[in-house]
């Protein structure tokens, strides 16, 4: 909604920033024609599970921050197995981590399907939600559907559920789907591979507001793959760590305006995660399909167009179908399907990359395998001071805008990041104050 | 026939729609008894059943634990429904809609909601929401069982 005050003070109010999970608020404070305040409020669910695992039993983590965000579960099971079995001393096997991959895979194609189509193509429309899209491109819409469906599907067949996933446990999984159920999906995820790539060129005709940020971009780096499920911990200024050293190198400070944290590097430097920083620092590990794809939608090795990213998460939309189909190729079931994981004292960390960004976690156990201590850093509060810094470049560039207007630019720059609100606030209201 | 369970247990009386599609999964097996995180995900699951029960927690203002029913008919006119109250990617007014748009729209659709009290994150209903969902649950068992003599 929008409301308007006289020409020295005026407000541009929108109370809710649909089509991001979840809810918060964003203040624009404009002085003399320069914006001189963007302030996020941030309400932090990750920090209350943080405090609710603490004397948990160190098998309990993947069910129980699961179900921090129904939309990227497979992110948070992968970083407390990671961190846990870290803290455990235990390697799992190669086809438990590819079957790990996997199930990451079924969730990057829901995630990406659902913001691409529905959350985030109806700006470029002027659409208020992808209902109004659908009267405009029904054919997309459906595409999109039908790509978020074998997701789902792949979701249920390597974790039991669509939706928080219940076949995860630390060490691998509870059971190991056959070659038989996994060859099932073959064919839907060739449609789903063909759908994406029509997705790809189909938001690369899309008109993109002109602005290009130098970001410092921090992904992880795999030596074989594409980053999803596992690797170090990279950045364009030259870092390269582990997850301990990631979790070293980050500091949270707390604003008193937000039940958020706002991270930064070494306790000074805003960085980046999720799709540009993954492309921008891992374009040669991409499939050549999916180069060529990225090429043809007019990205280089580099996208410093936050509003571009609608077209990276496309690309990977196009990796994630291609990855699914080579992993089940080759699939051989792990047998057993988890390994044995003791609890014992120790301190261990774990990053994966959640479609949206980075998420690392880290526990201290105790000799019993209890949980000491939790730390839980989603992607969303690692972008959250580039999130405002993109807002405060674009509110700029753009204050001849009338209110509405730039409302409305104001939460599409929001949703370039997919925020997931749920991990990381509650957002509402979008407020631009000028005088 | 479906009964969609909305919400997130984790959510505390968010989960009240889990917990009644628990409730009504004990009671008659033969109906496919869901649980939704995202209403986005009923597309599919209810393209063109003849009715679709939605359980949800609710927001409206009522002592905490009322149960309400809002029977849509065939959906034309969801707009009353309001938007979203808690953290589902798409409201389930907006994925009405969308349904009709797709052309699948289920032929009746019920919601059954539960007037929340608490909705922090934790696990556990709040008392009221506890008691109410026996009622809910029986009152979806009654549209079940009405919808079935009907046909």
């Amino acid at each position: 909604m929008t409301h308007q005050r006289p020409a020295d003070s005026r407000t541009v109010h929108v109370e809710g920033l649909a089509r991001v999970e979840g809810e918060g608020s964003l203040l624009v404070e404009v002085r003399d024609g320069m914006v001189e305040t963007v302030e996020l409020e941030i309400f932090e669910p990750p920090r209350f599970f943080e405090a609710f695992l603490q004397g948990r039993r160190h098998t309990e983590p993947p069910d129980i921050t699961a179900r921090i965000c129904g939309i990227c579960p497979v992110a948070y099971q992968t970083s407390s197995c990671l961190a846990i079995e870290d803290a455990c001393g235990v390697s799992v096997t190669d086809q438990i981590t590819a079957l790990r991959r996997l199930l990451y895979c079924g969730e990057w194609i829901q995630s990406h399907a659902l913001h691409i189509h529905f959350l985030h193509a109806p700006d470029f429309f002027g659409c208020q939600d992808a209902v109004e899209l659908a009267g405009l491109d029904l054919a997309a819409v459906q595409r999109g559907l039908e790509i978020k469906k074998v997701g789902n599907h792949l979701m249920e067949a390597v974790g039991g559920r669509a939706v928080h996933p219940v076949n995860v446990r630390v060490g691998g999984f509870y059971r190991a789907p056959s070659r038989e159920e996994l060859g099932a999906l073959v064919e839907p995820l060739r449609r789903a591979l063909d759908a994406s790539l029509a997705s790809a060129q189909w938001v690369a005709g899309f008109e993109f507001p002109e602005i290009e940020i130098e970001y410092q971009f921090v992904s992880l780096r795999h030596p074989d793959y594409y980053p999803i499920e596992s690797g170090r911990i990279v950045s364009s200024g030259g870092l390269d760590v582990d997850a301990k050293g990631i979790s070293d190198l980050v500091v949270e400070d707390h604003v008193a305006r937000s039940n958020a944290l706002h991270a930064r590097l070494g306790g000074k430097d805003m960085y980046l995660t999720g799709p540009l920083s993954r492309y921008a620092l891992n374009y040669g590990q991409l499939s050549p399909l999916a180069r060529e794809t990225a090429v043809a939608a007019g990205l280089g090795e580099v996208c410093n167009n936050p509003f571009k990213s609608i077209t990276v998460r496309a690309v990977e939309l196009v990796y994630a179908c291609e990855e699914a189909l080579r992993i089940i190729e080759a699939y051989e079931p792990p047998d057993p399907p988890a390994v044995a994981v003791p609890g014992r004292a120790g301190i261990g960390h774990g990053a994966s990359e959640a479609p949206r960004g980075l998420l690392f976690h880290s526990y201290e156990l105790d000799s019993d395998g209890l949980i000491l201590s939790a730390r839980i850093v989603p992607p969303t509060s690692q972008n959250l001071l580039c999130m405002e810094d993109d807002l405060r470049r674009v509110a700029q560039a753009n204050l001849s805008m009338p209110d509405e207007e730039l409302g409305w630019l104001c939460e599409q720059t929001v949703r370039n990041y997919d925020p997931c609100i749920s991990c990381a606030t509650h957002f509402l209201d979008v407020t631009v104050d000028r005088r | 026939m479906l009964v969609a369970g909305l919400g997130n247990e984790y959510r505390s009386d968010d989960g009240a729609g889990p917990a009644v599609a628990a409730y009504v999964s004990q009671r008659m097996s033969k109906v496919v008894s869901k649980v939704i995180s995202e209403p986005l995900d009923l597309i599919g699951a209810w393209d063109d059943v003849d009715l679709a029960v939605i359980v949800d927690a609710t927001r409206s203002g009522s002592q905490p634990g009322t149960v309400q029913i809002v029977d849509l008919g065939g959906a034309e006119d969801v707009g009353a429904l309001g938007g979203p109250t808690s953290s589902h990617g798409m409201d389930l007014p907006r994925v009405l809609r969308l349904a009709r748009a797709m052309g699948h729209p289920p032929r009746r659709v019920v919601v059954v909601g539960i007037e929340g009290e608490n909705f922090v994150d934790g696990v556990g209903l709040s008392p009221a929401v506890e008691l109410a969902v026996t009622e809910a649950g029986d009152l979806v068992l009654q549209v079940i069982d009405e919808a079935n003599s009907c046909a």
